[in-house]
C-alpha cells in the first residue's frame, strides 16, 4: 500500500511515510539541547514544561472538539471572562469557591457552544466566534476596561505557584488532564462516540447515536478542560483581565494541528496533542534563549503549523511538485 | 487507406481505485451514425468507462482514438471541446435558470473571460436547437417548470451547441416515463442520421432492442462481447455474458409466515401522494422492495427503519416508534444499511472493528466504560464470518475495497443487540461478485434465524435470489405485490408499468 504513495526520488532519500510528530518533537528536543545555549538545564526545562502546562490542558479540550469535527475559538475569551468573574465574586465567596465559579463560567460557555452546534446545527466556526465576541465583550463591560486586582491569598495563588512533592501544580494538572483525556478517548463510551460523530455525523445518526447530545457533552468536556486552564491562568495573574489570553484558542489549534489531528475530525490521540504542545513550547523557549525578538515566536509557530500540516498530506502534493520540477 | 467510419475507439482501458480494479481490459468501438449499447451488471465497470470517455477520470492504461486521432482528455471541458457530450442520468442542468441560459452554458463557457458581456446565445440559434429535438417551449421558461423528460431534451439540445461527435447517454431513461423515453429515442435517432455516434447505457432490454444498432458487454472490467450487431445474441445470451458463471443459485422459496414484526401503515412517499402505503414484514421473511430510481422505494424503506420522517404509523414487534426517530428504532432492534455507503454509512477514519461495534456499544459498555477485550471477542468472529479481506479488524475502514466496506455495514446491522428487523438499501451496489455472495448469505442466515428482512434495490437479479415476496413501487405508490416465484417478466412489467414485459 505505502509503496504506491512514494514519489520518485533516489532510494536513499525515500521515506516510507511522513515522520510522526513524536519523532519530530524528539528531534527538535535533541536539536535544542545541542544548539541552544542553556536549553538543557533543569531550571529551563521546568520552565518549558510550566509554560506548556496551561497550553496542554486547554489543548486537551480543543482536541475533543477537533475530533468531533468542530473547532473552538471561544477558549481565550471564556478564560478571560472566568478571571473577571472570579475576582468579582471573590470578596463574597472566598478564593476556592471564586475560582470554581470562574471555572463553571467556562463550562457554561462550552455547553452553549455545544447546544448551538449539536442541537441547532450551526457551524462551529461561527458559533464559537460569536461566543468569543460575547464573552470578551461581557468581560470588558464587567470591569469597565481596567483589570481588577484580586486580594492576595495563599489558596488563590496555589493553582499557579503551589508545588506538590516538589512538582509545580500546573505541570501536575497537565499530566492529570492528559491522563483523563486518554481514558475518556480510549475507554469511555462517550469518547468513542466523539470519534464516530466526528468521522461521519450522518452515519452516526443512522447508526442510532444521539448526535446532538454527544456533541453537547463534547463541547462541555472541552469547556471543563479549558476551565482548569482558566483557573491556573487567573491564579497566576491574580487579577481579572478582559484580555487575558487572546491567543489561547489559536495556540491550542496550532498545537493540535502540529500534533497531526486533522480538522476533518474522527482522528486523534493524546500523544499527538502532547507532542504538538511540547513542540510549540520548545520553539517559543528557543526563541527567547537565542535572544531573537519575541515576535519571532509567532512567526515560527505559524511556520511550524504550515510545515506540520504539509507533511501530513501524504506527500502527494510534494510528489506532484517534484514531477513538475523534473520536467 | 479507406475512410473509416469509426468515431471513437478505446482499447486496453484499465483503471484501479485503491484496492478495487474497476476496469482491467476494456474495449469499445463506436461508429458514426450508429447507436451503441453498453451492457454490464452493477460493478462491471460501465460507469468508470463512461467517466473515462467523457474526461472525468484518467485511465491507468489503454488508449483512446477519436476519429482516428489518438486523444487523452485531461478534463471534462477538453472532452466537450472534442465533441464528446454526456447526457447524464442525474440531470446536469441548472433548474433555477431559464431554458435559454441553460442552452447557452456550453457555447459560452470560457469564451468571454471574467467580464463576459454576452451571457446568452442568439435566440434564433437556441430556437433551432430546440426545434431539432422537437421541444416547443418558450426560451424564457424557467427550467424547473419543465418535466424531467423535457429537461433531458434540453440537455440534448444543448449538446447541439457543440460540434457533437459522440453523444453519451448514461441511463437517460431511468427517470422518464414511456412516452418521454420514446420522444428521446426519436431525437437520438435523428441525430445519428446526421453522422453522430451515440453510446447508450441502459438496463432495459426492450429499450436497447428498440434503439441500439450494436452492443458491447462488460463483465468484471473486461469487454466480453465486442460491438456485436444487436440481433446476433439473444437476451439470454447477453444476460449470461453479463453475469458470467458467478450466478447464484436461487434461494429456497419456502418461508413459513409467522408473526408480523416490522409494520408500517399509511406512508405517503410524496406530500401530494395518497398516504395509503402499508408494509408488513414477518419474522424470518425476506421482502424484496423493487423500484426504479425516483419511484420512492428507497424513501419507503428508509421510513420503515426510522431513518426518514413522514406521515404514517410504525411499529416493530408490537412497539410503536415515531418516524425519523432512528435512535429509538435502533434501540427496538431495527438495523439499517443505508444506500450510499460513503455518505451515510462508513466511518472512514475508524477501524473496521469500530465500524461494526458502533451498533453494540450499549451492551459493550458498563457504566459508560468500554471493555475493549470484550469488544474484540464479540465483534471479530462476526468480521471473520463475513470474510473481511484483508482480515484486519484494526485497519482503517477507508483502506478496504467497496465490497469489504459494505460487509462492515452488514456486520454493524448483525451486531445490533436484540436484532428483530433489518432494512437494507441497495446492499450490494458497486460490490464485486464474491462479496455479493457473502452478503447475500449473511442476509439469508439472518432471516433463517427469525429476523424480518426488507431489501430495497433497483437490482432485479439481487431481488430474485433473495426475496420470498416482492413489493413493487412505481410513481410513489405501491404498484404490485408478487409472490417469490413470480417470473422476471412479471416484475419488469410491474416496475415499468407496461403491460408487456
Amino acid at each position: 500500500m505505502m509503496t504506491k504513495r512514494l514519489f520518485d526520488l533516489p532510494s536513499s532519500l525515500r521515506l516510507s511515510r511522513p515522520p510522526t510528530v513524536a519523532v519530530v518533537c524528539l528531534g527538535l528536543f535533541l536539536m535544542c539541547c545541542l544548539l541552544v545555549p542553556r536549553f538543557a538545564s533543569f531550571g529551563n526545562l521546568e520552565n518549558v514544561l510550566r509554560v506548556a502546562a496551561i497550553l496542554c490542558i486547554v489543548a486537551c479540550g480543543q482536541a475533543i472538539v477537533i475530533i468531533l469535527g468542530g473547532i473552538e475559538f471561544s477558549f481565550g475569551a471564556s478564560a478571560a471572562l472566568a478571571s473577571v468573574v472570579t475576582v468579582m465574586v471573590l470578596p463574597a465567596t472566598g478564593p476556592v469557591a471564586g475560582l470554581a465559579v470562574g471555572g463553571a463560567t467556562v463550562i457554561g460557555i462550552g455547553m452553549v457552544n455545544g447546544w448551538l452546534v449539536g442541537r441547532m446545527g450551526l457551524p462551529p466556526v461561527i458559533v464559537t466566534l460569536g461566543t468569543l465576541m460575547m464573552a470578551s465583550g461581557i468581560a470588558a463591560w464587567l470591569v469597565g476596561g481596567l483589570p481588577l486586582d484580586a486580594p492576595p491569598s495563599a489558596a488563590f495563588s496555589w493553582p499557579a505557584r503551589g508545588r506538590v512533592l516538589g512538582i509545580p501544580v500546573p505541570i501536575l494538572a497537565a499530566l492529570l488532564a492528559c491522563g483523563v483525556l486518554h481514558v475518556l478517548l480510549a475507554y469511555g463510551r462517550i469518547g468513542r462516540l466523539w470519534y464516530h460523530v466526528g468521522a461521519n455525523p450522518l452515519a452516526a445518526r443512522l447508526a442510532g447515536i444521539d448526535v446532538a447530545r454527544v456533541t453537547l457533552l463534547g463541547y462541555a468536556a472541552a469547556g471543563a478542560f479549558c476551565a482548569v486552564g482558566a483557573i491556573i491562568l487567573t491564579s497566576r495573574v491574580a487579577s481579572g483581565q478582559p484580555a487575558l489570553a487572546p491567543n489561547l484558542p489559536f495556540e491550542t489549534i496550532a498545537a493540535c494541528a502540529i500534533g497531526g489531528l486533522p480538522l476533518s475530525g474522527g482522528r486523534g490521540h493524546v500523544l499527538q496533542v502532547v507532542s504538538g504542545v511540547l513542540t510549540v513550547a520548545m520553539l517559543n523557549n528557543a526563541v527567547v534563549l537565542l535572544n531573537l525578538p519575541v515576535a519571532w515566536q509567532l512567526v515560527l509557530l505559524g511556520l511550524a503549523v504550515l510545515v506540520a500540516v504539509g507533511l501530513q498530506k501524504d506527500w502527494t502534493v510534494l510528489k506532484r511538485l517534484a514531477r513538475r520540477a523534473a520536467r | 487507406m479507406p475512410l473509416s467510419d469509426e468515431a471513437l475507439v478505446a482499447t486496453g482501458i484499465a483503471k484501479t481505485y485503491g484496492a478495487t480494479c474497476a476496469l482491467r481490459d476494456a474495449r469499445l468501438v463506436l461508429r458514426q451514425g450508429r447507436v451503441h449499447a453498453l451492457l454490464g451488471e452493477n460493478g462491471a465497470g460501465k460507469s468508470t468507462l463512461v467517466k473515462i470517455l467523457v474526461g472525468a477520470v484518467t485511465p491507468d492504461a489503454g488508449h483512446v482514438e477519436l476519429a482516428g486521432v489518438p486523444t487523452t482528455f485531461g478534463s471534462v471541458t477538453q472532452a466537450l471541446r472534442s465533441g464528446i457530450v454526456p447526457i447524464h442520468q442525474h440531470l446536469s442542468l441548472f433548474p433555477e435558470l431559464s431554458v435559454h441560459e441553460n442552452l447557452s452554458a456550453f457555447a459560452l463557457a470560457g469564451s468571454g473571460g471574467f467580464l463576459a458581456r454576452k451571457r446568452l446565445v442568439d435566440p434564433p440559434r437556441a430556437r433551432a436547437w430546440l426545434d431539432e429535438v422537437g421541444l416547443n417551449v418558450d426560451l424564457t421558461t424557467p427550467l424547473a417548470a419543465l418535466s424531467l423528460g423535457e429537461r433531458q431534451l434540453v440537455e440534448v439540445a444543448r449538446a447541439l451547441s457543440l460540434d457533437c461527435r459522440v453523444l453519451v447517454l448514461d441511463e437517460p431513461t431511468a427517470t422518464l416515463n414511456a412516452s418521454e423515453a420514446d420522444r428521446l429515442f426519436t431525437v437520438v435517432r435523428r441525430l445519428c442520421a446526421t453522422g453522430t455516434a451515440a453510446l447508450f447505457i441502459s438496463h432495459r432490454f426492450d429499450e436497447i432492442e428498440a434503439l441500439a444498432d450494436d452492443v458491447t458487454v462488460l463483465r468484471d472490467g473486461r469487454t466480453v462481447i465486442d460491438a456485436a450487431p444487436i440481433g446476433r445474441h439473444s437476451r439470454e445470451e447477453l444476460t449470461h455474458a453479463m453475469l458470467g458463471a458467478g450466478v447464484e443459485a436461487p434461494p429456497e422459496r419456502r418461508c413459513v409466515r409467522t408473526d408480523p414484526v416490522l409494520v408500517g401503515r399509511g406512508f405517503a412517499a410524496r406530500r401530494d401522494a395518497r398516504s395509503d402505503i402499508s408494509v408488513t414484514v414477518h419474522a424470518g421473511e425476506v421482502v424484496g422492495l423493487a423500484g426504479l430510481i425516483g419511484s420512492g422505494a428507497l424513501a419507503l424503506a428508509a421510513w420503515l427503519a426510522g431513518a426518514q420522517s413522514g406521515a404514517g404509523g410504525l411499529s416493530v414487534a408490537g412497539q410503536a416508534f415515531a418516524s425519523g426517530d432512528r435512535k429509538r428504532a435502533a434501540a427496538l432492534g431495527i438495523a439499517y444499511v443505508p444506500a450510499d455507503r460513503h455518505v451515510e454509512g462508513l466511518f472512514a477514519p475508524l477501524s473496521a472493528r469500530r465500524n461494526v461495534s458502533v451498533s453494540a456499544l450499549g451492551t459493550l459498555a458498563r457504566l459508560g466504560w468500554l471493555r475493549r477485550s470484550e469488544e474484540a471477542e464479540r465483534i471479530d468472529p462476526l468480521i471473520r464470518r463475513l470474510k473481511l479481506h484483508p482480515s484486519q479488524p484494526d485497519a482503517e475502514a477507508a483502506t478496504f475495497s467497496g465490497g469489504n466496506q459494505q460487509k462492515l455495514l452488514i456486520g454493524r446491522g448483525l451486531a445490533l443487540p436484540g436484532l428483530k428487523a433489518m432494512v437494507l438499501l441497495e446492499p450490494t451496489r458497486g460490490v464485486d461478485l464474491a462479496a455479493r455472495g457473502i452478503i447475500h448469505d449473511a442476509i439469508r442466515e439472518a432471516a433463517a434465524a427469525g429476523v424480518a428482512v426488507l431489501v430495497a434495490t433497483s437490482d432485479l437479479d439481487e431481488l430474485m435470489v433473495l426475496a420470498h415476496r416482492y413489493l413493487v413501487m412505481r410513481d410513489h405508490l405501491l404498484a404490485a405485490e408478487l409472490p417469490g416465484d413470480a417470473p422476471r417478466a412479471a416484475l419488469l412489467s410491474a416496475l415499468s408499468g407496461s403491460l408487456a414485459a
